[in-house]
């Protein structure tokens, strides 16, 4: 009797190992398991006989039924692994990572203000501090305190857009050197970013553009600190190599003053790219950015500071005219334009 | 301004090249803006030489002349002008050529005669209106040589653009001390050769000079000339009043232009038979009078214009413009030259208020050179006499009522290169400002050797202080080879400011609206009143631009929805359908109290307009709509800490509807920050937009001193677990989801935390929706037992049906 038991149950062993193969599921692996280890599976018929037998049998009998269920939830347990790592590999086959993502709408800043955030980045990374006034002005800050009284013909140099006799839309950034002035005492460095409005347009001159103006008063400053400061802030701004050129010029509010060039961009000073004539500095090398100087002894004394104690530096730059070159913008007037297809670029 | 270089060579010996001047020149601060060939549209006619000239077997008029033109054949070729003749010299104009106006010559028949080119008239080769004829040139000419050079014409002119500080450079004579200056090569003054006539009489007995006011007119010269015959000045004067764009008109008219250009000293001449009495008065007009200039226009003159009067009448309205009663015609040949300094600003109001620019107001209103004056004159009358025959009278009649003065600063050295950042030597300061005509005065002994007494020349009226002689040292000496030092940047303690400026606000509030995923738009400040009266705007309030370039450019924005509106309509026009902008912008209004008379207020508008998100899949379509607008709104209270606002339907808007305030709830009653809404359809139609253009316009000023107010708190986080309660409520549609949260927080649940709007259902065409809320309870200090919640949770399923007309 204990010999057929025990054969009874290698052969439940055998048969489970002859058929699992065929569990092509999940699910037939379950039917596989309730036939062979279920409540009335065939281990549990072949347990009956177990409990039938005398005491000198039933240990040998128990360990074997022990073996073989030890097998059989192996052999079954392995089937089940296989069948997984399938239909693991099924459904892999199935991910399509070339499907577009659910992304969010991308948004952009203005090529604007993207050149003006980064020249006041490098600014303020100098030591400047951000200063704003407003974008209409009187007369008094924006011409007369520096040093454009009325019928100067230095006021010829900038087309005027009045609101009223007194009253204008600011021409430059200027004014807030006055006020900055007015309202503090030196030291001073800041600068101001903001909007300006000239009588103007053209290919070349829209009637609303960007300035920053910066302007550093104190004890001793000199023309050198004034070209150390752009130099430092171009190389920044541009590259490493940039060089900057102080042309001699004229602005009512500076003594002396100069055109601020840069060497070309494109170019790099060279005047022609690949042979041909360079489109940006039409062969001279040098692109011009801005105005500059030395703050005049009379803005000085307009303001309540001592010429004779203080001196100072002032530039001011075209922002439209800095993303031109930065983003290699050819044509001014799409600034004001907004076409999503221009905004996109700059995303 | 227009340089001829052969001209500037009279003064000072440059034998470089044009391109070496003009880059030095704009090195000193004089920008050369172009180096031109002023005769280069005729710079291919030829000189020929008519061989032999026929009839014409068809044509009276014509002839067929036969002409060298230093080729192995002479051509042959038709002419219609009378004056033609064996033996002339005439310029031609060969097949191939393009004449000044644009027309080509090409081998053509006239009248059945073959004709290779063309002889040219004066008018043809735009060197004067003459053109009864061919032109005629002197024998000494060769056949073949180009005009230009057979005419000695000028080839190199350059553009170079005077800065206003730099009247002295507004002539031949400033450009070329500079060029003097720049190659350290010495100035020659055109030698003075003038004869008076004491037969004809002495000046200053035939008339004589009064100055009403010393301040507007410090000095005033006329030199008389008799027996002039007005005509076409020489050819070397024509050409190159030409050259520099000037146009010839008569032999004295020339010369005053032509001093004018070369020595900068504006002249006029008189008829002076047309003068009456014996007296030149300089006197301030009456205000109302009137006087005709010489381009036959009326002027209505008020007090501050200065005139110029005779005896009885005015005759030029001073440094502007002639008269008409008293300017020379071809008929004139008594002349009176007068030469005078004005007050540049009396004459800069006096053209721009007539707007009567000319070359000599130009050069008052910035000043002219009152001791140089005196030789200008000289050299006029000098040049009248020789190109019009006639005598110049002895003397000069002349009025100073405020003689030159000599204008003296002092100069610092060390103060000079600690300003310029230079170690600029004492020589190179004494021989620059010597060059530049300015007197040094050394100090005496035992006063301080580093202080010099510098007078500067009658020319330079912009050096009038000890800066602008460091700004001429630094020129010369080169702007561009200052060095470069980083400075040290120091700062005041009690000047040390919070760090959110307001430009670092606006910039953070760009970088949120990036994120949110909008492009962007800067616009015009000024839009046009159309634009404000398209979207109802009011007219109190608008500040006008008095001198707009354009009718669409002619007022400040109010709001920023004009601006992005517009863009709306270029975008649609050019195919972009859906759009997600935003701009960050100030608006203005009037405001009286305000220094500048208007009060700035920085917006921030978002707009969202078609399509809600990308047309790519997996996204679901959908058209932007109220729930995306405010959504954006939202999200930037959330960023902002500023916490949930109230949303209340504002009726009767200018142009949104629905229109949406954005209420902040506060202690002191709720505050507007803004509202949302659609653009009024009718009004979009104007935008040509079909779909809904949905608007927010939030003020960023307010955003940013309350976002100042807030600091972010720290709270524990809670310790035991929430229980949550969704409850659906049935309700009219017309029923405010926010009524029916309210109503939940008035039945005051205890141990709420949270409530939230989970879900809609709206079924299609029902007057009832249903809204399922979300609410969340926990207990601080326990975990909560489902029975206790129950209760609080029956509280709102029992009150709500009794607060409102709903169904749970
Ligand atoms: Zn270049």
């Amino acid at each position: 009797m204990l010999k057929s038991f025990l054969e009874g149950l290698d052969g439940l062993t055998l048969e489970c190992e002859a058929r699992r193969g065929q569990a092509c599921s999940l699910k037939d692996l379950e039917a596989l398991r309730v036939e062979f280890l279920g409540r009335k599976g065939k281990l549990a018929g072949a347990m009956v006989a177990l409990a039938q037998m005398g005491p000198e049998d039933k240990p040998a009998a128990g360990k074997k039924a022990n073996e073989v269920k030890t097998a059989l939830t192996a052999l079954l347990e392995s089937r089940q692994a296989e069948l997984e790592a399938e239909s693991a590999q099924g459904a892999l086959a199935g991910f399509d990572p070339s499907l577009p993502g659910r992304r969010p709408a991308p948004g952009s800043l203005h090529p604007v203000t993207l050149a003006m955030q980064e020249i006041c980045e490098v600014l303020t990374g100098l030591g400047f501090e951000v200063v704003a006034g407003p974008e209409v002005e009187n007369d008094w800050n924006n011409f007369e305190a520096l040093n454009m009284p009325p019928d100067h013909p230095a006021r010829d140099m900038q087309d005027t857009l009045y609101v009223s006799e007194n009253i204008v839309l600011r021409t430059h950034t200027s004014p807030l050197q006055v006020r900055t002035m007015m309202s503090r005492k030196p030291p001073v460095a800041v600068i101001a970013p903001g909007k300006v409005y000239r009588r103007d347009s053209d290919i070349t001159h829209t009637p609303m553009f960007h300035q920053i103006e910066a302007l550093l008063v104190d004890t001793n400053v000199s023309m050198a600190d004034l070209r150390g400061t752009l130099t430092a802030f171009v190389r920044q701004l541009f590259s490493p190599d940039t060089k900057v050129r102080f042309r001699p010029s004229f602005f009512p509010f500076t003594e002396p003053s100069a055109e601020l060039d840069i060497s070309c961009v494109l170019c790099g000073g060279e005047g022609h790219v690949a042979g041909a004539p360079c489109r940006v500095c039409k062969r001279t090398g040098w692109v011009e950015i801005g105005g500059c100087g030395m703050v005049d002894p009379n803005v000085f004394r307009q303001v309540g500071y001592d010429p004779e104690t203080v001196t100072g530096f002032a530039f001011g730059l075209g922002v439209e005219r800095v993303a031109m070159l930065k983003y290699g913008i050819g044509d001014l007037r799409m600034f004001f334009e907004n076409d999503v297809r221009f905004l996109e670029q700059f995303s | 301004m227009f340089i001829s270089l052969q001209w500037l060579r009279e003064f000072v010996p440059y034998t470089g090249t044009v391109q070496d001047l003009a880059d030095r020149l704009t090195m000193q601060g004089l920008e050369v803006e172009a180096i031109l060939d002023p005769f280069a549209s005729i710079a291919k006619i030829v000189v020929g030489h008519v061989v032999d000239r026929a009839q014409h077997p068809e044509a009276d008029k014509l002839s067929v002349c036969t002409v060298d033109v230093g080729g192995p054949e002479a051509l042959q070729i038709v002419c219609g002008a009378p004056n033609v003749a064996k033996g002339q010299n005439v310029p031609v104009a060969l097949m191939g050529t393009t004449m000044p106006g644009g027309m080509e010559i090409k081998k053509a028949k006239l009248r059945g005669v073959v004709s290779c080119g063309m002889i040219c008239s004066e008018r043809e080769l735009g060197l004067s209106e003459e053109h009864a004829g061919i032109m005629v040139l002197p024998a000494e000419f060769k056949p073949g040589q180009l005009l230009v050079d057979a005419l000695k014409l000028e080839r190199e002119v350059i553009e170079v653009s005077i800065t206003p500080n730099r009247a002295d450079c507004l002539s031949v004579l400033g450009i070329a001390r500079e060029a003097a200056l720049g190659f350290g090569l010495p100035l020659s003054m055109p030698k003075l050769n003038l004869v008076e006539d004491e037969g004809a009489g002495d000046a200053t007995k035939v008339v004589r000079i009064d100055i009403a006011d010393g301040e507007l007119c410090p000095v005033y010269r006329a030199r008389v000339l008799t027996g002039a015959s007005i005509g076409k000045s020489p050819d070397w004067m024509r050409y190159r009043l030409l050259a520099i764009g000037q146009r010839p008109i008569s032999n004295i008219v020339d010369v005053t232009n032509y001093i004018l250009m070369e020595l900068g000293q504006p002249l006029h001449a008189f008829d002076r038979t047309l003068l009456k009495g014996d007296v030149i008065r300089v006197a301030p007009a009456k205000d109302g009078q009137s006087i005709t200039t010489l381009d036959g226009a009326e002027r209505k003159l008020l007090g501050s214009d200065l005139l110029i009067w005779d005896a009885e009448r005015p005759v030029a309205l001073a440094g502007v413009m002639g008269g008409a009663n008293s300017s020379i015609s071809d008929a004139s040949t008594e002349v009176l030259l007068e030469c005078a300094i004005f007050r540049p600003g009396t004459i800069r109001k006096t053209a721009r208020r007539l707007a009567l620019p000319s070359e000599a107001s130009y050069r008052f209103e910035r000043g002219v050179d009152q001791v140089g004056s005196l030789f200008a004159l000289n050299r006029a009358a000098q040049l009248m006499a020789e190109v019009s025959g006639a005598r110049v009278l002895k003397g000069i009649a002349c009025a100073e009522p405020k003689p030159w003065a000599d204008r003296s600063h002092i100069f610092r050295i060390d103060r000079c290169n600690a300003l310029l950042g230079l170690n600029l030597t004492p020589e190179f300061c004494r021989t620059t400002l010597t060059g530049l005509g300015c007197g040094v005065d050394f100090p005496n002994e035992g006063a301080d050797p580093a202080c010099w007494q510098v007078s500067s020349p009658s020319h330079r009226l912009d050096l009038e202080r000890e800066v602008d002689l460091f700004e001429e040292c630094g020129r010369v000496h080169g702007l561009d080879r200052i060095p470069a030092v980083l400075p040290k940047i120091s700062k005041a303690l009690d000047s040390v400011q919070l760090s959110d400026t307001e430009f670092g606000f606006l910039q953070g509030l760009k970088a949120w609206a990036v994120g949110a995923g909008l492009r962007e738009a800067v616009n015009y400040s000024f839009v046009g009143t159309d634009d404000l009266d398209r979207l109802n705007l009011p007219v109190e309030g608008r500040i006008m631009i008095a001198n707009p370039l354009s009718e669409d450019q002619n007022v400040l924005r109010l709001e920023i929805a004009p601006g992005l509106l517009n863009n709306v309509r270029h975008n649609l026009s050019q195919g972009n359908a859906s759009l997600r902008l935003f701009e960050v912008a100030k608006a203005f209004v009037a405001d009286p109290a305000s220094d500048t008379s208007a009060r700035e207020n920085s917006r921030l508008g978002l707009l969202v307009h078609g399509a809600r998100h990308s047309q790519e899949w997996p996204w679901e379509q959908g058209e932007a709509d109220y729930l995306d607008a405010k959504g954006l709104v939202e999200n930037l209270l959330t960023h902002y800490r500023l916490g949930s606002a109230d949303y209340v339907l504002e009726p009767g808007h200018a142009y949104l509807e629905p229109c949406v305030r954005v209420e902040l709830p506060g202690k002191n009653g709720p505050t507007l920050i803004g509202r949302i809404g659609r653009v009024q359809p009718k009004i979009a139609d104007a935008y040509h937009a079909r779909k809904d253009i949905w608007l927010a316009d939030l003020d960023a000023d307010l955003l940013r001193s309350l976002t100042r107010a807030t600091k972010p708190v720290f709270k524990s986080l809670p310790k035991f677990p929430p229980v949550r309660r969704d409850v659906t409520v049935i309700c009219p549609a017309t029923l405010k989801a926010s009524e029916v949260e309210a109503a939940i927080r008035e039945l005051k649940p205890k141990l709420l935390e949270s409530l939230a709007l989970v879900a809609v259902y709206a079924p299609e065409g029902s007057p009832e929706r249903n809204l399922t809320f979300r609410l969340t309870y926990r207990h601080a200090e326990r975990t909560l037992v489902d029975k206790e919640v129950d209760k609080e949770h029956g509280k709102v399923l029992g009150g709500l049906p009794q607060k409102l007309p709903v169904r749970i």
